[in-house]
This record gives C-alpha cells, structure tokens and sequence, in this order.
C-alpha cells in the first residue's frame, strides 16, 4: 500500500528569504521601501519643497504650507473615492457635477435660510450617494461600461446642477461655514486637513480590513475568478459607485465652506474629475484595477497642490495648469513598474482570447 | 509525410498528440525546431502566415476567425482588396459579384453584404473556406473545423470538402470524432506523443486499427496513488440527476459518495468542464437537479455552493482562478473573507495570517513568503495555493478540473497524492482530466463523456488507459 502523506517541500529557503547580513539587510529594506509609490511620493513631496524654498524663500512660509495642504483636501477626498472605483477596475467621470450639486444643494439654503452646518453636511452626504447609487445602478445592474455609464451621467448630473441653480449662484455662506473652513488646528494643520485624513485613513481600514473592501480587490484583479470565488460581484461594484459619490458629497461641503461661494459650474470649472483620477494614478493606483490604496492618493493630491503651487511662484500663467497636471500623469504612469502597465495597457485591445491548446 | 493532392489527409490522436501543431507549422505559425516543409519542388523555410498564404497554404481554425463586424465580402478579400479605377478608391461592385461566386463553390447561400457576426458558426466556417480559396489557396488545412458544429452542419462543410477534394485541392484534417475521420479520410497519420505511430491509406484501416494506434502506449505501468475504495456504508455526499445544459451536454446523472474520487473522462469539447460548470451555478440548468449531502441545491450560483460545501477547481487557473496582481496570502482566503476572524466590522490580520500559512502548509505552496505576488509563484504552486484556498472552505464535495494542467511532472505527483489524502479524509472528489494515465491512477469509479452524453462507467480493475481511451472517442469496450 502506498503511504499517504501531505506531500512535503523540501526545505530550500526561498531567495530573499534567507538570513542576509545586517548592513544588506538594511539595504534591502530601503529599497524595498523606495519601490513603494506612497514613499517615492513623499520623497517627491519634500524634495520639491526643498527646491521651491531654496529658490523662493517665501514659498516655505507656514501660511504657504498651511495653504497647499488645504488646497489638497477637496481633491484628496474626492481621489479617495475614485481611488475605490478604480481598484474595481472602473472610472467615475461623474465627480465634477456630484460634487457640484453637492455644493449648490446646501449652498442656496445656508445662505438664505441659514442652514444648519451639520445638517448641511448630512445633506451633502445623502445627495452625494444618492447619485452615486445612479451611477452603481447603470454599471452593476444595467451593465454598462463604466467609462460610458459615467460619461452619461457626467452630463446628466451637470445638467441638473444648472437647472438646480436657475441662473443664481451660492455668492455668501454663514460665519458658522466659513470660520470652519478656515480654522487650523496647529498653524500648518487646517481643520479640513484633519477630515480629509480621516477619511483615507477609515478609506485605508475599510479596504484593508473589510469583508467588503477586501472583495473590491480581487472583483477589479479578476471579476471572473472573485466570482467563482463567491463574490457578490455585482453588489461590491455597486458599492464602490455609492461611496465614490458619498466621498464627492463630502468634498462638496468642504468645497463650500472653504471657498464660500458656489456656481453651476462649481466643481466642472476645477477640473474635479481629472485632478481626482490624476491624484489616484500619480498615487500609485493602476486603471487596470486591483492594485493602488487611498493614501497613495491623498499624496497625490498633495503632491499636485503642492506643484501647483509651485508653478505660480514660478510666475507660470494657470493656463499651463491643466498641461503640468497631465505631463505629471504621464510622468507617473510611466514609472509605474517600469511601465509594464502601460505596456499592458497598449497591448490589450489587440489580446486574442486564451483559447484551450488541443 | 505527404499530402497528396485530390486527398482528404487525416491526422489523428489523443489530447497533446501534437495535431494541431503539425498543422500550425505547416501553416506557418509555428516554426520548426528541425525537418523540413516541401511544396511541389520548392523548399519552404522561414514560412510565416502570411507567406503560407501566398504559397497557397491556408489553414481553417477550429473557432472562425473572421473580423465580426466586417462585411462577408470584406473578410474575403481582406489584404486583397480590389482596386477601382481612380486606383486608390475600392472597387466594391467587382468584389461583390466575385465574393458571391465563390459563396457558391462552398454551397453558401448568403448576401455577401451581410456582416461576419450575423452569420451562424457553421456558415462562418464555410466563409473561411471560400476566402481560402479567394486566396487562392490549394492546399487547406482544417483544424477540427466540426468541434463547433451540429452533426448537420459538419455534413455540409464534408460535402464542401469532397468537391474540393474532386477539384484537386490538398486537403488536410484534425477530428476527435473518430466516425467523420472514417468516412472522409482517404489517407489517415495516428501521433501519439508528438511521433507518427501509423499512416494508412483507405482500406487499410477501421476504427480497432485507429484506436490502437492512438492508444497503444506502455499500459498502466504505473502504481495507483491509493488503495481500492470500499463503498458500503459511506453516504452520497452529491447527487446529480438528469441535469442538462443545452447545447452542451444533456442526461448527465451520477452520484459520488463520502471519501471517493470519481473520475470524468471525456475529450476536450465532450462536455465534462461544462457539467461542473453547471453544478457550480456558473451556466444555466435546463433541468435536473444537483444534491449535496442529502439537500437539494435550488438556485445554485458559486457562494450558495461554497456555503452548501461544495467547490470548484477551475481549469483555466489564469482566467478564472488566481488574482495574479494579488498577495498568495489574500489569494488563499479569497474563498472566505465573510468567514475571517474579525473585531467589529475589522478582519483580524494575525487571524487571517494564521489560516493562510496553515492552509498553504497543508498544500505545501513555495513561496518567498504569504505577501508574494501570485504571478511571481510557477504553475504548480500557484495551483497549490489555489487548492489551500478551497481546503479553508472546508467542503465536502470538491470538483477538481484538469488539477495538473500546466504543471510540471513532480508537482503533477504532489497533487494527485493531496488529491488522495483528501478523499482518505473524507472528501466526496469528482476529478476531471483530459490524461487517461491520471485518472486510472487516483480514481476508484471513472464516468466517460463523448459529445455531451455519459457514455460509460468502469470502476475498479476495469479502469485501464485502453478501455477509457476507447470509451472518450465514442467506440465502446470489448
């Protein structure tokens, strides 16, 4: 009779895994970390500070720091959410009037009727995933492509922002919204610094930690195998749609109480939906889905304020903005691994289907 | 060996014979590592694709290959595009007239204007043909042009075939289906392991010669994995009655019981992957119904199966199995992230640590470590981790299909003996390969499928390489 037995590895130590000296050790780690894009950015971020500060001496003020960091808070929360779209191997094209409306909706009652300031808010998060839902809707349920559904509902969503607004706009906000918008915790942390923290760091649990945000994972690594691994496939892309829009709700109600006015275009004339989806890739987040995080994101966004920034103490006309976004985009997706996403990207339309060999 | 023209050349042979890449060298896909390609007098060497067609060699894919939204016409004439008189504008009205033409010499009643995606597979494949032959092609290879086809269907592309064949083309042929092999082959070449074992002109051969020659390699020389399964008294963990998926497969019907691995045997196309696919709620059921443990499976989908303990090892690992751009360790509890240790709404990391190196131990994954990226681990590992994966669903039915594809020789072991060790624990195992070898080593009770129909069991000593080779190409056991 033949002996049953769990099969046995022999004990080769993996490579890399084996005892190494202290000083390579050392070394591997630093370049291990050096090949994560949350680090690079930060190298990224610091060192053109360091740059801009040696060069224009006013640019390292606190008031300057203070200000590229709130600068990043709307971006960054609405990159959080579309962070969550994307690692589900989908795109929101629908966070400029998400947001905008957000903004508009409490916007009119606050300065009219002095809408409560957490009422406010509570508003802007039901608004935000209520059209979110629209959006889950059309891609999980209906099964339209993303970047379609999005676009659709991109003009959908814009559209009612106008007719929402009549041909008024948002021009005062209450003290009560304003002085929030403004408070610094310590002089470089902004209050609003401190919430949109917050939310990358419940964003990072949720994603890590969650049986929900675990799934939207292995949904955009490979929605085939998450299925047949019983993942509710279609639940979690749903999902991921609400909270993207529940996010931009919240940007939306920062964006009033920072900015203090609001128009039809509020949202749209920022360029929300390229800075959210430029942030997500700068951090590190693949539009093939599965791989990226939330706080590579919120440094994104940091690192786009900050550069920003920079380009006007440089004295370079904002017009060039949109364009120093996007060489920023390629510049990122680039680097990432070596390009292999890119490559993988170009080659995809060409894929044949994986046929059995006979 | 030669194709002679005015012949229909059959090539035959079991899965991974290497059919289909004799032809793909012929044809210029593949290059040869050594030997040599002669048509007429010349000596073909460097062959690509495209200059095969030039060369007049045209091979028909066993799947069409047609550019689905162009027209009839335009995926004829593709590369060839007619030229109209202003010399840079298409000369639609001569294409047109040409394309309907040859449409006839294939026996294709259709309106060239009509797009590639409007037309049935059968016509497809005769569209194929004909653009062969508006390429001016005179030696066609097919590449089991009839797996798609209906039995009606496969009858016309044979008649297509024999007016080729009386025109004095080239003709050559791939089929499992031993009967079309029969009544069209003027000459038949049997691979077995990439050699040509036989090739006989017609009269000398018949279905015994053929299946002989296919087979006749070293019977069972080797031991099986376990000892023989003792039934009595161990209880039917599934039960599968009558199900039927149309068009794949219909009637299928077998039960396994608690710690028995069941073999299903059957060639690719023969319905097998397509029966567990229906179980696993991934296809929809016609009819029949599906039991596990005693309990009737409704609307069965994958969770409601994992939760009634029941799993499925797909076949194609890349597609449908592995998260590639994902850590082994979120690979392996993929199956059962509702179920992880959590505080509140929070998995528990050292939990979920834990059960992932318990259950990659049990299946022995190499690995550098849990947080490797499973594209970085080779076939047989990444098979392993795939088979810890469902150990941590706890089932007591799992499906394994093709466990050993694209794995190497010692891994393929490893895993029939886990496979073994986990039926001796008590798991029902239904396991479906493609290599009879395997099968006749780690089943107790094989079920043999040919064109989406059970037609045979052995159990026991009847299970030999012979009598299931015999079984899966349709003929029946002495």
């Amino acid at each position: 009779m033949t002996t049953l037995s769990t099969p046995s590895a022999p004990a080769t130590p993996a490579p890399g895994a084996g005892p190494l000296v202290p000083g390579a050790a050392l070394g591997s780690v630093a370049i291990g970390l050096l090949r994560r894009r949350e680090v690079q950015l930060l190298v990224a971020i610091v060192g053109l500070f360091a740059l801009c500060t040696a060069l224009h001496p006013q640019f390292g003020v606190t008031s300057n720091i203070a200000f590229i960091l709130a600068d990043s808070v709307t971006i960054m929360i609405v990159a959080t959410g579309q962070t969550i779209v994307v690692l589900g191997r989908g795109i929101d094209l629908s966070v400029s009037p998400v947001l905008g409306i957000a903004v508009i909706a409490i916007g009119f009652p606050a300065q009219d009727n002095n809408l409560n300031i957490w009422l406010a808010l509570l508003l802007a998060l039901i608004i935000g995933a209520g059209l979110g839902m629209g959006n889950g809707f059309l891609v999980s349920v209906v099964g339209i492509p993303p970047i379609i559904a999005t676009l659709a509902t991109l003009t959908i969503y814009g559209g009612w922002q106008f007719i929402i607004c009549g041909g008024e706009s948002v021009v005062s906000v209450p003290a009560t919204y304003s002085n929030f918008g403004n408070a610094n915790l310590l002089p470089v942390v902004p209050w609003l610094l401190v919430i949109g923290v917050g939310a990358v760091a419940a964003a990072y649990l949720f994603l890590t930690r969650t049986v929900t945000g675990r799934s939207i994972y292995a949904v955009g690594s490979n929605a085939d195998a998450a299925f047949r691994a019983g993942i509710p496939v279609r639940r979690i892309l749903f999902t991921t749609y609400v909270i993207c829009g529940f996010l931009a709700g919240l940007a939306g109600f920062i964006y009033l109480c920072q900015i203090g006015s609001g128009t039809s275009t509020s949202g749209s004339d920022s360029n929300t939906n390229l800075m959210s989806i430029a942030a997500a890739l700068i951090g590190g987040t693949t539009l093939l889905g599965g791989r990226g995080g939330p706080v590579g994101s919120a440094l994104g966004a940091v690192f786009l304020s900050e550069a920003l920034q920079a380009m006007i103490s440089f004295r370079i006309n904002e017009l060039w903005d949109p364009a120093g976004v996007g060489v920023l985009i390629l510049i990122a997706v680039v680097a990432d691994r070596k390009g292999a996403p890119v490559r993988q990207l170009l080659r995809q339309p060409f894929r044949q289907p994986a046929r059995a060999v006979q | 060996m030669t194709f002679e023209p005015g012949e229909i050349h059959s090539v035959v042979g079991e899965n991974g014979a290497g059919k289909s890449t004799l032809l793909k060298i012929m044809s210029g896909i593949y290059q040869p590592d050594s030997g040599e390609l002669v048509l007429g007098q010349d000596h073909l060497s460097g062959l690509s694709p495209r200059s095969a067609q030039h060369r007049g060699i045209y091979l028909v894919p066993q799947e069409p290959a047609l550019m689905q939204s162009l027209s009839v016409t335009e995926n004829l004439f593709v590369g060839i595009l007619r030229r109209g008189r202003l010399r840079f504008n298409v000369d639609w009205v001569s294409m047109k007239r040409q394309a309907s033409a040859y449409l006839d010499r294939v026996g294709l009643d259709i309106d060239p204007e009509m797009r590639a995606e409007e037309l049935s597979i059968a016509q497809q494949q005769l569209v194929e043909c004909a653009r062969a032959l508006v390429h001016r092609c005179v030696v066609i290879y097919f590449d089991e042009p009839t797996s798609p086809l209906t039995g009606k269907e496969a009858g016309t592309l044979f008649e297509v075939m024999g007016s080729l064949r009386s025109q004095g083309y080239t003709l050559g042929f791939i089929s499992h289906r031993l009967d079309e092999v029969l009544a069209i082959s003027d000459r038949v070449t049997v691979l077995r392991d990439g050699a040509k074992v036989l090739n006989a002109p017609r009269g000398d051969f018949d279905r015994a010669v053929l299946v002989k020659a296919m087979i006749g390699r070293e019977l069972a020389t080797r031991e099986r994995v376990r000892p023989h399964f003792d039934a009595t008294g161990r209880k039917e963990m599934l039960v599968v009655e009558d199900l039927t998926s149309q068009p794949s497969f219909e009637g299928v019907g077998f039960n396994v019981r608690e710690g028995e691995i069941l073999g299903l045997a059957g060639l690719v196309g023969s319905g097998r992957t397509e029966v567990a696919e229906t179980i696993f709620g991934l296809r929809a059921t016609d009819r029949g119904l599906v039991r596990v443990d005693g309990r009737v499976l409704g609307h069965r989908s994958p969770r409601a199966c994992i939760d009634a303990g029941l799993v499925y090892l797909p076949e194609d690992r890349g597609r449908h199995g592995i998260f590639a751009e994902v850590e082994v360790e979120r690979n392996v509890t993929a199956g059962v992230i509702p179920r992880l240790d959590r505080v509140g709404p929070l998995i528990r990391p050292a939990a979920e640590r834990l059960m992932a190196t318990q259950a990659t131990d049990r299946t022995a994954v190499r690995m550098a470590s849990l947080d490797t990226l499973m594209k970085a681990l080779s076939g047989g590992n990444q098979q392993r981790a795939m088979l810890s994966r469902w150990l941590l669903a706890e089932p007591r039915v799992a499906i394994f299909d093709e466990p050993t594809r694209g794995v190497d020789v010692g891994a393929k072991d490893d895993i029939y003996r886990l496979v073994a060790q986990l039926a001796e624990d008590g798991l029902a195992c239904v396991f479906i390969s493609s290599e009879l070898n395997e099968l006749t080593i780690t089943c107790d009770r094989v079920l043999a499928m040919y064109e989406g129909h059970v037609v045979g069991e052995l159990s026991g000593a009847e299970i030999t390489d012979a009598n299931l080779g015999a079984l899966v190409v349709g003929a029946h056991v002495k």
